[in-house]
């Protein structure tokens, strides 16, 4: 019997690897478990990528953190719209959507950031921006 | 003096909160600087709070770390 490597898809935005699910195929739109990103999928030399398709736009973020929270089962605030903003000016001045309250801009911290995937809003009740929040 | 970042929305309020209550303050939004004058300003802000969170309102001898309108009513008198 052949040894099956289980396939991975590569992405962009969370940079981890996550399994590649049956029926799956060159072209297939899937959420990023882990981030919560749209992704279209393509394969490489390498092995599966995840492109983003609306790369940038204020699109993009709203799913991608609408899917995160719903994939963590986690709720906003009333600084929702304002954190909003913020990550759109860290997009246009910084170039991509980065924690709006850290003075860092590294793929690290690309929202929802690694701290926060990491267990931050399960341990202290939110996120280090307060747009992420545990229920209850 | 207030530290802040210009994407950060509590920077926003603390400077909202104190515009509104016609407080005249210098303020500096770090992530504007040129390379040289953020690092400086970094320094400083790790100096007065022993990290890098934002906003960072100085009222004399106190330092207040993220937005909080009762410890600026406090500092403030108001």
């Amino acid at each position: 019997m052949s040894e099956t490597k289980q396939d991975r898809v590569y992405c962009p935005v969370c940079l981890a690897r996550f399994k590649f699910a049956p029926g799956w195929k060159a072209g297939s739109v899937v959420i990023c478990p882990i981030c919560g990103q749209r992704l279209v999928l393509r394969q490489t030399p390498e092995g599966w990528v995840g492109d983003r398709p609306e790369k940038g736009t204020e699109r993009e973020i709203r799913e991608r953190v609408e899917e995160y929270a719903k994939l963590k089962g986690y709720v906003f605030n009333d600084m929702k719209e304002e954190v909003i903003q913020g990550l759109l000016g860290k997009r246009k001045r910084f170039g991509d959507f980065y924690c709006p309250c850290r003075m860092q801009h590294v793929p690290e911290y690309q929202c929802p950031c690694k701290p926060t995937r990491g267990g931050d809003v399960d341990r202290d009740g939110k996120c280090y921006c307060g747009f992420f929040w545990k229920k209850g | 003096m207030v530290y802040a970042l210009s994407t950060c929305p509590y920077c926003k309020r603390t400077k909202r909160f104190l515009d509104e209550h016609k407080i005249h303050y210098d303020h500096v939004d770090v992530d504007m600087l040129d390379d040289d004058k953020a690092d400086e300003a970094l320094e400083k802000v790790e100096k007065l709070t022993g990290r890098q969170s934002f906003p960072v309102v100085v009222i004399g001898p106190e330092v207040i770390v993220g937005h909080d309108e009762e410890r600026l009513r406090k500092a403030l008198k108001i």
